[in-house]
């Protein structure tokens, strides 16, 4: 009982054998005994291929799971511009829209979006040109993350269920407009674990000047167990609680931990073999690692001045300089075999277009600051996983809410919200490189050519990582609960 | 409620008279169905019968429910046209009941070839079902619920009661028994953290221990049952099912006030033991019943706030609205999906799409917001009314005086400022009497945003003087903007005479704006009195600078004060800004404390518009309109609502609630029983307690949640009744240490051969930290306690707290509910965000759970306050301190290796160290 350490003594009570043998002996496997007993009623209920249910070790939730058939992807970084960021000022090019500048939309009279009437046919401030090898045109906005156009693969017909932030926020990061529902970081940890393991399975990093505008919503675990919610800390500020007391000697720490080993096992050995009981143990253990392992993580000293630089880390400007560590912050967990990180950029407590992309009066002028906050340390974000070969089995995907309007508002310099057509791109892992999948109309307006939605890309990005997004499934409040609702269908497309 | 209908009894069928059994049908062709007997059937029956109504629950134009007949028996049966309804009812040859209803009798052919085809054994050949016909089957749950005897069973000396004996004969047939009855102290602890959340106190432990009376745990119990912490305990499990939360979600998730009443309701209602059949009826239609908060319920779901000029966007939202009433309502009280048949019939129940509208048309009149709720009770409102009258004499007379001690304003550019400073609560600006027509208020600086008036008064130099400024003394108020869009900040609100943020005005003009007000006639006036909030809450939006004119005419101004004397804010030569006694210090408590009996309070229960019509709405899309549908629930489960479909709006939620909480409707008993199974004994006998139909978890003891349910209805929907049965059951006194030999069996314990122990919720673990340091609070009731640092950003942003005080140590049922935001410390523990309704809290074991256990400042804190207690109330020497520790946590005694291992600790690293791993380990955060 007076082993110095919490772990051969835990690993002793544990019996992992029993763990695996019994999942349903434990009060967290309670759950999981009466989904499995289901399964078989549901195999005959709707002639659907039945659920494929992760077998999560109560001892070890984040534990490396197999997925459902061989993966493109083994990890997932998004990148998730809040706000709604112009696509027809970034990838989407309409020389119609330059052509018939300050004409009136055609078909669009009287047409009232979210902030009411439209001006005329506004084209971008800035210029496209030529990209790559591809040709594609960019605009002047992101020059460096332009040049890897030959990288990305776009999807210009993306739409989404609604025009306003909250909802559209809340289906792009869980599918679901409402609120409630879990984010997809989530359900691929609840799938796939993790593969670094002294690091929580999904990562949320919020933009250093805070979060976006459903906060939490696109990171929370919603109705499946909290172990999957997104772990939110950047750069700069670390997990809540993480540290211990300040002015506590490492020596009462340790005697602290070693005297609360000893009472957990003494109370374990009242309930052998209780499986939640010896979780809370392997808790206690796995937050003692992380403990090392996050700040480890979440410190650049060790990075070269060169890479500092190329990602912008030395900008004096401190929200250029914050998110270029944030980008390298999210390098590093990806190289550490965390499954799923969700980069933010963009935060709405400033207010509107003031600190994100909601560029309504003044886009320009809001445009000019947000770009390059994201340009230099996101390309340098994307040319670093080329170069480490992380990109070969990491998906990445560039998103944001929805797009925005060819016409700037009535008596306004900006652009109002536009659901009916916007572009999302993605790199890396099994996906196509430079190619253009999908088209909105001549203004960019709406999509009309291969035209997608958020469930198909859920489905895709599901698929890429080796998930049958109709099988991944949870059950809650009398339903099989799925990322993509009802709908959805991998963009064929777009696969390498 | 006129005939049974509940369920699937069996109406009689009219007793046979005619001696047609025998005669010989003609014969016909089983081809003749489709092109003969179908069309007569889909000309004349399919519009009551059909895909979209079916009258007395009979379908025709579907084979199998044609063949299952309606609520009034068989209405084809193969071969028997005498006793086939279709038939007898077109044939005429019941007395009572002739179909069609209207439009005159069938033609004698359409009969005959009706009977002959019945005669003939109806064939009907596949294939003819419309494309939606795949019908769900009933489910189990929406049978009648009969009280089955309980069980015989063999042992007889285990069982104290009927529970026991439905426990005991699941355990039999397995092979099992039962658990050795647990310690007292066991039982003791498990049964305060269930019935009040909290530990038991070491002296209520050593009580009961004592206490060898036969009736010691009976009367423990109802100790238990009727104190005030059972309900605040309780209520909890409740405000899970109905996604309370005090803010209003999505983009901005504003705070809602006034939403804490609906709280308090819970609370008070469990603690009063209100009958559940009741408790549903206030929810649903609190404001016809005298429960005015209780209606909270209805409007508890978020709420989008960002508002747009976008038609297709409002309809969305207001859609998104309804589904969150429909739906919550069909999961908290039927434990039904029937938010599932928006867009299209229930996939696994006999859920339709127009049983889904019918119960949005329920809600159509009850739009999000606050409505004032009425004082409970006339002897409270009365004293209210005294006290209020006193007050106002107060203050009228200190008012009368209190302005002569207000410095004159100086417009001498040259002197040094010397009034107050502007104070967000209030100011004077006085000057020499001037007659006038016309005062302007211009705000040429604010602290921030839009400049913000909550009244503004230009008194008369009469004696006794008078606000001339009243709209109600013919003033008229004009600006030089307004606040687009908002109903608290109006124009109108300037001189209305009532103060406070809700009733003040804005200008649209970040930093500026300005007011005129035109008196009714020309008037000596010489002060005028402005605050931004004397209700004291807000203490933005405050006019800087500014400056007052005023004229006789039109175009003739004439300045008569500005700031420019006034100290800057908090600049330190600046005297006291006020009084701290004295009349102007009384004058403003008594403003204060007049606003506050003067407002009625309100509550954010909904507010109830008569509605337009409901029509069913085409795969869910709000452009997509079908037919009307009127105020209806669940056709297959229970008699129509029987409303017009323009039906008065109350009346559509009072019959709602009555068909819900009627005794013969299943659902409602079977469903809350459930709930009170499963928190008791962790797992409900339905395993999905918010699916009781096709798709849910099948009963795991069918009996015994019938008799469960008839039970509650039986004692008069007595929740306490219940739990009382529950609690002192041989089944729920068990040990529940593990037996290898019942693990190898029913490693879940589903069985219950023992209490199955499980980690307490988060409002648990830390209610019982507060207990044990003896910092908790038991202030009940009122608004609640924030998580969060303060903000004031439209989309709000919610820092947790670093930093804790006496404030924060109430229970945490009172902590203000943020939607879709966790508290730092505790949120980890599973606890619901409000998104969606949770009547199962996952219980997941996490390292983010650990770090806030053993790290945080909250914890660390209250182990501080618990080693302090400890000192204190066992004094110096260790071991007394260490054995108070564990007899205060965990309601023992160390053991001799615990007890020498704590005193290493407490001598090493101090007592702190202790209560830090004390409130860490799994023992304190178990229920065994």
């Amino acid at each position: 009982m007076h082993a110095n350490s919490l772990t051969p003594e835990g690993r002793r009570l544990l019996d992992r054998r029993r763990f695996l043998g019994d999942a349903g002996r434990g009060l967290g496997g309670a759950a999981l005994a009466w989904l499995l007993a289901r399964d078989g009623l549901l195999a005959a209920g709707d002639g659907r291929p039945p659920p494929l249910r992760p077998a999560i070790r109560p001892d070890a939730p984040f534990a490396a799971r197999p997925a459902h058939f061989p993966a493109r992807a083994r990890r997932a970084l998004v990148i998730f511009c809040s706000g709604a960021v112009s696509h027809v000022d970034t990838w989407d090019w309409k020389p119609e829209l330059f052509r018939r500048h300050g004409q009136p939309m055609p078909g669009a009279e009287g047409l009232i979006t979210f902030q009411g009437e439209q001006g005329s046919l506004t084209r971008s401030p800035y210029e496209f040109k030529p990209r790559g090898q591809s040709g594609k045109r960019i605009s002047d906005l992101l020059p460096h993350l332009a040049e890897l156009a030959d990288e990305m693969c776009f999807v210009h017909s993306m739409t989404a269920r609604s025009n306003t932030h909250g909802p559209a926020e809340n289906q792009m990061s869980t599918g679901f407009t409402l609120e409630g529902f879990p984010s997809m970081g989530a359900w691929v940890s609840y799938a796939l674990g993790t593969e670094a393991e002294d690091l929580p399975a999904f990562v949320a990093i919020p933009d250093p000047r805070g979060v976006p505008q459903t906060g939490p919503s696109n990171w929370a675990s919603g109705f499946l167990p909290a172990v999957f919610q997104g772990t939110a800390f950047n750069a700069a500020k670390p997990p809540a609680n993480l540290a211990p007391p300040p002015g506590s000697p490492p020596a009462a720490e340790a005697a602290t931990r070693r005297f609360l080993g000893l009472l957990n096992a003494r109370h374990l050995e009242r309930f052998p073999g209780d499986s939640e009981l010896g979780a809370r143990i392997a808790s206690y253990e796995l937050a003692a690692k992380m403990q090392l392992s996050v700040p480890e993580v979440s410190d650049l000293s060790r990075e070269s001045p060169l890479t500092l630089r190329l990602y912008g880390a030395d900008d004096p400007d401190p929200v250029r300089a914050g998110f270029a560590r944030n980008c390298i912050l999210a390098r590093r967990l990806l190289e550490r075999g965390v499954r799923f990180v969700q980069l933010f950029n963009g935060a709405y407590a400033m207010g509107e277009g003031v600190g994100n992309w909601d560029g309504h009066k003044k886009l320009k002028e809001q445009y000019d600051v947000h770009g390059p906050i994201l340009d230099v340390p996101a390309a340098a974000l994307l040319r670093d996983l080329k170069a480490r070969g992380l990109l070969e089995d990491t998906v990445v995907l560039w998103t944001t809410e929805f797009g925005r309007m060819p016409t700037f508002q009535k008596g306004a310099s900006g652009r109002d919200h536009n659901p009916k057509g916007f572009t999302v791109w993605l790199a890396g892992a099994g996906v196509k490189r430079g190619f253009s999948h999908g088209a909105t109309d001549d203004f960019g307006y709406r999509a009309v050519e291969d035209v997608t939605t958020i469930y198909d890309l859920h489905a895709t990005l599901l698929h890429l990582l080796g998930l049958d997004h109709e099988r991944l499934t949870y059950y809650h409040n009398g339903l099989e609960r799925r990322l993509t609702d009802v709908h959805g269908r991998v963009i064929a497309q777009i696969l390498a | 409620m006129r005939t049974h209908r509940y369920g699937s009894q069996p109406a009689p069928l009219l007793p046979l008279a005619l001696a047609a059994v025998g005669l010989l049908a003609p014969r016909a062709r089983a081809a003749d169905f489709a092109g003969g007997v179908r069309p007569i059937l889909a000309a004349k029956c399919f519009r009551c019968h059909g895909p979209e109504v079916q009258k007395g629950r009979l379908r025709l134009d579907v084979k199998a429910r044609a063949l299952r007949g309606g609520l009034s028996g068989p209405a084809i049966v193969p071969g028997r046209s005498d006793e086939s309804l279709a038939y007898r009812y077109v044939a005429g040859l019941d007395p009572d009941v002739r179909m069609p209803p209207s439009g005159g009798p069938l033609p004698a052919a359409d009969v005959a070839a009706l009977k002959a085809w019945i005669d003939e054994g109806a064939p009907w050949p596949e294939g003819l079902d419309p494309p939606d016909a795949a019908e769900a089957p009933v489910p189990w749950s929406f049978e009648p619920i009969r009280r089955p005897a309980p069980p015989e069973v063999r042992s007889c000396g285990w069982p104290r009661g009927p529970i026991d004996r439905f426990v005991l004969a699941r355990l039999e047939p397995a092979g099992l028994d039962p658990s050795p009855e647990a310690d007292r102290a066991i039982w003791i602890r498990r049964l305060t953290l269930d019935l009040h959340g909290l530990l038991p106190t070491p002296e209520e432990v050593a009580e009961l221990l004592r206490d060898d009376s036969p009736d010691a745990c009976e009367r423990l119990v109802d100790r238990l049952l009727a104190s005030p912490r059972h309900g605040e305990r309780w209520a909890r499990h409740w405000l899970d099912v109905v996604r309370f939360a005090e803010t209003h979600g999505f983009e901005m998730n504003q705070p809602r006030e006034s939403a804490w009443p609906y709280r308090d309701y819970v609370i008070c209602a469990l603690n009063e033991d209100r009958p559940y059949d009741r408790f549903v009826q206030e929810q649903l239609a609190g404001d016809l019943v005298g429960e005015d908060a209780a209606t909270g319920f209805i409007v508890g779901g978020a709420w989008d706030q960002v508002k747009s000029p976008d038609p297709g966007l409002t309809a969305e939202q207001r859609m998104n609205e309804l589904h969150d009433m429909a739906s919550t309502t069909g999961t908290a009280f039927l434990g039904l999906t029937v938010g599932c048949a928006r867009c299209h019939h229930h996939k696994f129940d006999p859920v339709s799409q127009r049983d889904y509208y019918g119960l949005q048309a329920v809600f159509a009149g009850v739009e999000h917001g606050e409505r004032e709720v009425s004082v409970p009770d006339g002897a409270e409102r009365e004293a209210r009314g005294r006290a209020l009258g006193a007050l106002e004499a107060e203050l009228a007379r200190l008012r009368a005086d209190l302005w002569k001690l207000e410095p004159q304003a100086s417009l001498d550019a040259s002197s040094a400022p010397s009034r107050p400073p502007v104070s967000p609560l209030g100011n004077t600006d006085r000057f020499a009497a001037i007659e006038a027509r016309l005062v302007r208020f211009t705000v040429l600086k604010t602290s921030s945003l839009e400049p913000c008036l909550d009244e503004l008064e230009v008194f008369t130099a009469s004696d006794p003087p008078r606000n001339a400024a009243l709209a109600s003394a013919g003033a008229k108020a004009r600006s030089s903007s307004d606040f687009p869009g908002s109903p608290l900040h109006k124009l109108e609100h300037l001189n209305d005479g009532l103060y406070g943020n809700g009733r003040s005005w804005i200008s649209a003009e970040p930093g500026r704006g300005w007011v005129e007000v035109e008196l009714l006639e020309p008037v000596a006036i010489d002060r005028v009195l402005w605050a931004r909030d004397r209700e004291g809450k807000y203490q933005d939006r405050l006019a800087l600078e500014y400056r007052i004119e005023v004229a006789r005419e039109p175009g003739a101004w004439k300045v008569v004060a500005t700031s420019a004397d006034r100290l800057l804010p908090g600049a330190n030569a600046a005297p006291a800004p006020g009084p701290a006694s004295g009349p102007a210090a009384r004058a403003r408590e008594l403003e204060l404390e007049v606003a506050r009996l003067r407002a009625r309070p309100k509550a954010y229960a909904g507010r109830f518009v008569q509605p337009g019509p409901t029509h069913r709405l085409h795969r869910g899309e709000p452009a997509q309109v079908r037919e009307a549908v009127a105020p209806g629930a669940i056709a297959a489960l229970g008699e129509p609502l029987g409303l017009r479909a323009d039906a008065p709006e109350g009346e559509r939620r009072m019959a709602l609630a009555r068909w819900i909480a009627h005794p013969r409707n299943p659902l409602a008993a079977r469903v809350i029983s459930n709930r009170l199974w499963q928190h008791h004994l962790g797992e409900g006998i339905v395993a999905t307690p918010d699916d009781f139909g096709s798709n849910g978890a099948p009963p795991s003891n069918p009996e015994f949640l019938d008799w469960l349910a008839s039970e509650l209805v039986a004692r008069g929907w007595s929740l306490k009744a219940l739990h009382r049965e529950v609690v002192l059951s041989s089944a729920y006194r068990q040990s529940s240490a593990p037996r290898p030999e019942a693990v190898a069996v029913d490693a879940s314990s589903r069985l219950l051969w023992r209490f199955p122990p499980r980690r307490v919720e988060a409002e648990l673990i830390r209610d019982c930290m507060l207990q044990a340091s003896g910092a908790l609070d038991l202030r009940m009731g009122g608004p609640g306690f924030s998580a969060f640092e303060p903000n004031d950003n439209y989309v709000r942003v919610y820092e947790p707290k670093r930093a804790f005080g006496p404030a924060d140590w109430r229970r945490m049922v009172y902590m203000t509910k943020v939607r879709m935001q966790q508290d730092g410390t505790f949120g980890a523990f599973d606890c619901p965000d409000a998104g969606q309704a949770c009547p199962r809290r996952t219980r997941s074991t996490t390292a983010l759970q650990s770090l806030s256990l053993f790290n945080s400042a909250f914890v660390l804190e209250q182990a501080r306050l618990l080693a302090a207690r400890l000192e204190r109330e066992a004094g110096a020497e260790t071991r007394g301190q260490v054995r108070r520790a564990f007899a205060l946590l965990l309601q023992r005694a160390p053991d001799p290796v615990e007890e020498a291992a704590a005193a290493d600790l407490v001598a090493a690293h101090g007592l702190e160290a202790l209560c830090r791993a004390l409130f860490n380990s799994s023992e304190l955060l178990f229920v065994s």
